[in-house]
């Protein structure tokens, strides 16, 4: 499942917390390809998130929006 | 191209990985797609592989499958804090091959110290979108070709975009230049990222080394961000490029990512 989110705070360990357009917030790492393409993620970019399957908290940043 | 790879049933449900186009390959456990591997080569000609997964067992699965499909040597980049993902690939047997740091520049010049930074006599730094193209080409060939001839291109930050053979220059505009007489003797260039711009390149031919160019293009680079708003600007650098490290560091960057290349061969 993905869902669009904002990213709240940059945590250790590479994760992110973001908050989903439902209010929720999850910890998301990012996705292998968006690292191997040095896009850089920061507070307040609009992201979508893959869930997890087995975890509904964690998920995975697959898209940064540009704007 | 559809092709299915040995299955696994080590858990509650079986594995399946399949290669489902040229350099993309998806995991399905229980009619869900947990997993994700995709290949990609960069301009260098290098091959890049990144896999997604919920959990190591198919992280595993998917490499073995895309290891068994692809020529070696193979490349990946993680993050240095990331310690799951690195355990991932050295189980798949991939090892360091180089680090890089990920600095926040500031911009201000009270921060940098770059306000009153000057360009060496008979020097002036061509402003960004007035750099002219010739020039700026015939330089970045000259300091590529200097590069190749000594450390190599491949130890420099990683440049990912995919471009027309033999074009290292896409976008002029991009680009400020420092000017001797009638030619370019160093360049920067900087991808005006609407949150925080990013300096791709900074070179200086070598003959016309450690003589404050590079330093003199990053202060009228900077202080053209600071004057736009722009607070930071972000750098990757080689830790083994001990002269762009001191650039940096000199001017009040913040050391806060490191990216490992890793290798399989």
């Amino acid at each position: 499942m993905e869902v669009e989110g904002t990213v709240v705070e940059c945590l250790r360990n590479a994760t992110f917390k973001v908050e989903l357009e439902n209010g929720h917030t999850v910890l998301a790492h990012i996705s292998g390809k968006i690292r191997k393409n040095y896009i850089k993620i920061l507070p307040y970019d609009r992201v979508l998130v893959e869930l997890s399957p087995y975890d509904l908290t964690r998920g995975r940043i697959r898209y940064r929006y540009r704007s | 191209m559809k092709f299915v790879h040995s299955t696994s049933s080590t858990g509650h449900h079986p594995i399946e990985v399949t290669r489902v186009a040229d350099l993309q390959w998806h995991a399905v456990e229980d009619d869900r797609t947990v997993g994700r591997g995709n290949a990609s080569r960069r301009p260098d000609g290098r091959l890049f592989i990144s896999i997604d997964a919920w959990h190591g067992e198919v992280f595993d699965h998917i490499a073995d499958a895309m290891l068994t499909d692809l020529p070696t040597p193979l490349y990946t980049v993680v993050d240095e804090a990331d310690h799951e993902s690195r355990s991932a690939w050295k189980r798949a047997g991939f090892t360091m091959a180089r680090r890089e740091w990920g600095y926040d520049v500031p911009t201000d010049p009270l921060v940098t110290g770059l306000g009153p930074v000057r360009p060496p006599a008979g020097v002036t730094i061509v402003p960004f979108g007035q750099a002219e193209e010739d020039p700026l080409r015939a330089l970045d060939r000259r300091v590529r070709d200097e590069v190749e001839a000594t450390v190599g291109w491949r130890t420099m930050p990683a440049e990912v975009l995919p471009r027309p053979a033999g074009i290292t220059v896409l976008d002029p505009s991009k680009y400020a230049a420092a000017r001797r007489s009638d030619r370019y003797v160093g360049l920067i260039r900087i991808a005006p990222l609407p949150r925080q711009p990013r300096i791709g390149l900074i070179a200086v031919r070598a003959d016309d080394h450690r003589l404050g160019i590079a330093r003199a293009l990053l202060a009228h680079s900077l202080d053209a961000l600071h004057r736009s708003g722009t607070a930071s600007a972000w750098a990757e650098v080689d830790e083994s490029n001990a002269a762009a490290v001191a650039l940096f560091e000199g001017v009040g960057a913040r050391r806060t990512a490191g990216t490992l290349e890793l290798a399989r061969s």
